[in-house]
């Protein structure tokens, strides 16, 4: 394991009983990059996470964590781990400061409370308020601080961003930023595609406990196929343009417009494209949300 | 394993002060009832010989009623393990089953703490508490003992208390032990109740019936002393209550090192999640 991996997990296998919820989970995320973990509820984020602290024993496979074995030197990894539950409970009787005092004292009291004051400022927390008061949303800004406050290399986030209002949502992800521009690596698992593609550099989508993908956000939305709409001002062979590598045509129409299917790459249509007289060039460049659900539209089309 | 210590018991000090201070205060009251009992002893006396002797069997020898350590054994001491030890074992069975239940057992865990620090400094939090309830109970009868007939030295005194932590330590940890191994704490806390309760009706019908004798020696409160341990603690038997609290906490601890982290509001597990060979699993779930 290199230095600039950060995590890495070799045929991770995971059981519940009789359910299995890992099956060799392969993964890797760099030193100082933001990793999104992108998975439907039961794909396996929660489960991967929670096997990197050692809250759970995987069943096989080989675990590393900042160059640790977890089950090995679990303090140690926590340590320079800051982790926010997909499941955030705290207790009820404490304040908000009680509680990241609380948490504070399990660090060693190593957290920066200056910051601390700064975090809640942020997200407009109220450090006296008991958290028995405290809406989800607001319970989550808590769970964001206490994650954040001792300044972690490493940021292990199970859906950060659930229950907070959309300004909430972009401060988190302005944090994520901010983590990282610092130093830490930031490995985050969602559902919201948005928030992923807004931060993430690299993506790995999790399918029913195997990593089915594993690439550059930019890369994954330029590698898939885009819809292009063409217009020409007299028309046109579409024979030409169906002939170019990674181009099918999706509806000839009259000659005069039509619509193309690009997987790849585009130059290629372009330069063809250039022959042409054009008069309007539409393209749909597709989410990482419509990336996302062609991974599960194939799982459904294998299931029928 | 300081700090989980701390946390663990402040939490607990409403319940050390509630439970410590009513029962202080049973202990005020029936200290100074004592000089009106040993006033009234021939009429009282005809009285409680009318009483059948199964009735006695659960709160001891009515002869004794008249003498300090037969008086608060018959008044306090007898009943005080059903009481304590519900105390005892709800608090055992939530030691860590309780968080994780609820939840906040997960975030904690992701800190720099050990399993290990965090079941043994919740462990001694709850020895602590309990200690604490009945040193509170204590004070008060040794308190109001200087205005009373009833004249036992505050040293002898503290004996039958002793015996009564070392049950309650058995089954808190039992509870303990119980809430690592069934689907929830609420389960654990039940059958350690039961469990409670059997012993003490074994044990109080084996002083009137001899053949439940060889049943009784599997029961913890047939070494429990009560407020006979005025006249000496029984130093095998405590240790002895002390030796099983010690094997259901290293138990406890096997189970805890070894098993996942509930995530919140999961509940309970079911029973398939008991240890089955990884081989096994897998056949089954192919």
């Amino acid at each position: 394991m290199s230095e600039q991996t950060v995590i890495m997990t070799q045929g991770l296998v995971k059981f519940y009983g009789n359910f299995q919820a890992l099956y060799g989970l392969n993964l890797e995320v760099r030193r100082g990059e933001i990793f999104g973990f992108l998975g439907p509820n039961g794909a396996g984020k929660t489960t991967t996470i929670r096997c990197l602290l050692d809250l759970i024993h995987p069943n096989r496979g080989t675990v590393r964590v900042l160059g640790l074995n977890p089950q090995a030197n679990p303090v140690a990894v926590r340590a320079r781990t800051g982790y926010l539950p997909g499941e955030l409970h705290l207790e009820p009787n404490l304040t908000v400061e009680g509680a990241l005092r609380y948490f504070n004292a399990l660090r060693g009291n190593k957290g920066d409370w200056d910051f601390v004051r700064q975090l809640a400022g942020r997200f407009d927390l109220d450090l006296k308020s008991p958290i028995k008061n405290l809406s989800h949303g607001n319970k989550q800004k808590v769970g964001v601080v206490q994650a954040l406050m001792h300044r972690p290399e490493l940021l292990l986030l199970d859906e950060p961003t659930l229950g907070l209002d959309p300004l909430m949502q972009q401060e988190v992800l302005r944090l994520l930023k901010e983590a990282r521009a610092g130093g830490a690596t930031v490995f985050f698992s969602s559902h919201i595609m948005s928030e992923v593609e807004a931060v993430a550099e690299r993506v790995g989508i999790i399918r029913h406990g195997e990593l089915v993908e594993v690439a550059e956000t930019a890369t994954l939305i330029n590698r898939a196929l885009r819809r292009i709409k063409v217009r020409f001002k007299q028309p046109v062979d579409s024979n030409v343009l169906a002939k170019v590598p990674g181009v099918s045509l999706l509806s000839p129409g009259d000659g005069k417009s039509m619509l193309l299917q690009v997987e790849g790459e585009v130059d290629g249509l372009i330069k063809t494209l250039a022959g042409f007289p054009v008069s309007d060039f539409e393209t749909e460049r597709p989410s990482l949300e419509e990336i996302f659900l062609a991974y599960y539209e194939a799982d459904r089309k294998e299931v029928k | 394993m300081v700090t989980i210590f701390r946390h663990a018991l402040a939490r607990s000090w409403g319940q050390i002060l509630a439970w410590g201070l009513s029962l202080a205060l049973l202990g005020a009251f029936l200290v100074p009832f004592y000089d009106t009992v040993a006033s009234q002893k021939e009429q009282l006396m005809g009285l409680l010989q009318s009483y059948p002797p199964e009735l006695w069997a659960f709160f001891g020898d009515a002869s004794t009623m008249f003498t300090p350590e037969g008086y608060l054994t018959i008044e306090f001491f007898s009943y005080m393990p059903l009481i304590v030890g519900i105390y005892a074992i709800l608090l055992g069975s939530g030691l860590l089953a309780g968080d994780e239940e609820n939840g906040t057992l997960d975030l904690i865990l992701a800190h720099p703490v050990s399993r290990a620090a965090l079941f043994f400094g919740r462990l001694l939090a709850f020895a602590v508490a309990t200690a604490a309830i009945l040193f509170i109970v204590w004070l008060g009868f040794v308190i109001v003992m200087n205005w009373s007939t009833l004249n036992v030295d505050w040293d002898k005194m503290a004996l039958p208390f002793l015996s009564l932590l070392a049950v309650l330590l058995l089954f808190g940890t039992l509870a303990l032990l119980l809430s690592m191994l069934l689907p929830s704490r609420r389960a654990a806390a039940m059958v350690a109740g039961i469990l409670l309760v059997a012993s003490f009706f074994i044990t109080s019908l084996a002083r009137v019936d001899k053949n439940l004798d060889t049943v009784a020696r599997f029961s913890p409160l047939n070494y429990y002393q009560s407020g006979e341990a005025i006249k000496g603690l029984n130093g095998g038997w405590f240790l002895g209550l002390l030796a099983c609290s010690l094997v259901c906490t290293i138990l406890a601890w096997w189970c805890f090192g070894r098993r996942d982290i509930r995530v919140g509001g999961e509940g309970s597990w079911r029973w398939s999640w008991l240890p089955l060979p990884a081989r096994l699993r897998q056949s089954k779930a192919s």
